[in-house]
């Protein structure tokens, strides 16, 4: 470097000059520099030299983190301020220049120290509210953001502590570092969300291809406390060249594009398009909607006949909820269940169905008739489903034996402890437990053999299957799974004589579908069971 | 925890299409300085498309080593094979081998392997070698 070659002239400079290297050794020091910070020997880190403070020799260490240029005042002795100007890093090398009175821009009015944040040395929500402020003030018109929220880092905060979580962040941050240029801005808004502010204009696809990349880097293994760990990220992006025009309204124009690229699968990107905050709005006037459908009343439970094949009897009605909403009409399950899911008002809306559907099968006539009520998996993730149980079967007065809650595979991919701990205090209530949707989901078939199930529903789409061998061979195979477990079986979405006779050939136990007859109000299920004809008969 | 000596074996895709001799060579050359001052040992072997990497030393060495291979663009679908603690190193001193089944790559790089000294304190490298030369034939480009 030509500046070593005129060292005498150096060494005479009344401002201190220092250079640092990769590990923020001091490899040279003149004369004022070593005089101001009290270095006697040399080669020494920079961070430990004598501060006063601790929290000074944080600020500094944070700040060297950052490998574009920075300036940091700290007090070096009790009421006495230096100020570091700390060079850009290149070739694993950087000036750091302390002066004590230097003037500091008159617009950062906040202190830097409280615009880091102390993990990860980026900046915070302060900051970044700073630099929009200061890109305001020149009448920036392209600026770009990028926010990346991290896949699957709860689980390793859940599974090797928030130690390990901490050190994650850090790596995540410095690889995110070093894909970024000098005069991004790297913001940490909290938690496991990073925010990149880009000042300068950028074609769509160079911030495409940035996201792309940081999508592959983050998505490699990290080494972490003698863990392997993999996660993943998700980008959303807006810029001012697209659809957003105000840069106020970057931010939440990504964080939208970021929503949209976690429903579309995680692990990617995508870019904000204005189409998507409409969508937004409307996502959050059906969420507003949803959350005052059980207060408002709208809800009611429609019951649907469950018959027994070999008996030609009504044997039970499966209770299916109905959204009827004064202007979107009758909205499906199929949309407002997981939305409800997400939203967590699954827990309201089940334990009203639950209590409801006890309360309407104590009016019907038969006391041998069952009341089956779907539960949620989202319903299971602490024992408030068993009180919720206890309760409806208190109120109601209804037998145990008459209810039968039907949960879906899915319950079982986690293989919890908890949720078999759960499903087993409810069978000691009396309440019969039945697999619904049978076949559609992904869990392995084990769990069958650990819960005595009272019931197998096979899902419609293997009944309604064209008929081939195939389908007659999985359906049969299902069947016989079932009378060897010594579980009941019931087919769902009988639509025609030929699939219903088909399954009485076969040993099916119960039925239920269009063939039979369709969910009906709670109202028409005494006229039902006046006139209940069996398939057979009117099939003859 | 960061004292701890660890084993970290891992593969990467090999990116370098062009210069290889030259690129690989300064590879070798600033990974020993690198490994050198922070006390890692271990063996890198490649052939025209793969890298395969042992690295033995303390947490923060590998750690920090490791993130600068992630980060570095000639480096792709990184598969970590093993990291765990070790008892003794196996690879007592940094060495690259060529590894391959081309002929002519073979004559052409073959005494980059010969000049690091590539050996094996224990059978327990001959074994790590083995796997990942199998691997590396594998990966071998037709």
């Amino acid at each position: 470097m030509s500046m070593i070659d005129s060292v005498t002239e150096l060494e005479a400079l009344a401002t201190g000059i220092a250079i640092i290297d990769g590990d923020n050794v001091i490899t040279y020091a003149n004369t004022t520099f070593a005089r101001r910070l009290n270095i006697e020997v040399l080669p020494r880190r920079l961070t430990d030299i004598t501060l006063p403070e601790a929290r000074s020799r944080d600020l500094l260490e944070w700040q060297l983190r950052d490998i574009g240029e920075s300036a940091l005042t700290i007090e070096i002795a009790p009421g006495r301020t230096l100020t570091f100007y700390i060079g850009a890093r290149r070739d694993d090398q950087r000036m750091v220049i302390v002066a004590s009175g230097w003037p500091r821009r008159e617009e950062s009015t906040l202190d830097l120290a409280a615009q880091l944040d102390p993990l990860t040395g980026f900046g915070n929500r302060l900051m970044y509210a700073e630099r929009l402020r200061e890109l305001e003030a020149t009448g920036a018109r392209c600026a770009a953001v990028l926010v990346i929220d991290l896949d699957h880092f709860k689980q390793v905060n859940d599974t090797l502590g928030h130690g390990a979580g901490d050190e994650l962040l850090v790596l995540v941050a410095q690889r995110i570092r070093a894909s970024t240029r000098g005069n991004d801005t790297l913001i940490r808004l909290g938690g496991d969300e990073f925010v990149i502010l880009i000042p300068e204009e950028k074609r769509r696809e160079g911030l495409e291809a940035l996201a792309a990349r940081l999508v592959n880097l983050l998505g490699r293994p990290f080494l972490v406390n003698g863990h392997q760990i993999n996660i993943g990220a998700s980008i959303g992006i807006a810029t001012l060249v697209g659809d957003s025009e105000q840069l106020q309204d970057l931010l939440r124009h990504a964080d939208l594009a970021l929503y949209e690229a976690k429903h579309q699968g995680r692990a990617g990107h995508y870019v904000f398009q204005s189409q998507l905050e409409q969508r937004a709005f409307d996502r959050r006037a059906f969420e507003v909607d949803l959350r005052r459908a059980l207060g408002l009343r709208q809800f009611t439970l429609h019951y649907q006949p469950q018959t027994s094949i070999r008996d030609e009897r009504v044997i039970g009605f499966e209770a299916l909820i109905r959204w009827e909403h004064p202007t979107r009409g009758r909205v499906s399950p199929l949309n407002f269940i997981p939305l409800a899911e997400e939203i967590g008002e699954i827990a309201s809306i089940g334990r009203w169905v639950i209590r409801k559907a006890c309360e309407q099968a104590m009016t019907w006539r038969d006391e041998r008739l069952i009341v089956a009520v779907n539960v949620s998996p989202a319903q299971f993730v602490d024992d408030t489903i068993i009180d919720v149980v206890r309760d409806a079967l208190a109120h109601s007065g209804l037998a145990p034996a008459r209810l039968e809650l039907e949960i879906t595979e899915g319950l079982f991919l986690d293989e919890s402890e908890a949720i078999m701990r759960r499903l087993w205090a409810i069978q000691e209530l009396g309440v019969a437990i039945a697999i619904d949707d049978f076949g559609t989901g992904y869990a392995s078939l084990g769990y069958l053999n650990s819960f005595p199930f009272s019931k197998i529903k096979i899902d419609k789409s293997f009944i309604q299957a064209e008929p081939s061998p195939r389908a007659s061979a999985l359906v049969s195979g299902i069947l016989a799974m079932g009378s060897n477990l010594g579980m009941a079986t019931t087919a769902e979405g009988i639509e025609t004589a030929e699939q219903y006779h088909q399954l009485e050939q076969e040993g099916c136990s119960s039925a239920q579908g269009y063939y039979i007859a369709r969910p009906m109000p709670a109202d028409q299920i005494a006229d039902f069971l006046d006139q209940f004809a069996p398939p057979t008969a009117q099939a003859g | 925890m960061t004292d701890t000596l660890y084993r970290l074996v891992y593969m990467s895709r090999n990116d370098i299409t062009d210069e290889i001799e030259l690129q690989i060579g300064g590879i070798l050359e600033i990974s020993r300085e690198n490994n050198r001052r922070a006390e890692i040992t271990g063996a890198l072997m490649f052939n025209a498309g793969c890298f395969a990497q042992v690295l033995e030393g303390p947490h923060h060495a590998i750690q920090a080593t490791f993130e600068r291979i992630q980060c570095d663009e000639r480096h792709s679908n990184v598969t970590v094979l093993l990291f765990e603690p070790l008892d003794a190193r196996v690879f007592s001193n940094w060495a690259m081998a060529y590894v391959g089944t081309q002929a002519a790559a073979e004559q052409r790089f073959g005494h980059l392997g010969h000049d690091s000294g590539f050996e094996f304190d224990t059978l327990d490298g001959n074994e790590i070698f083995n796997v990942l030369r199998a691997n590396l034939h594998d990966a071998e480009p037709a």
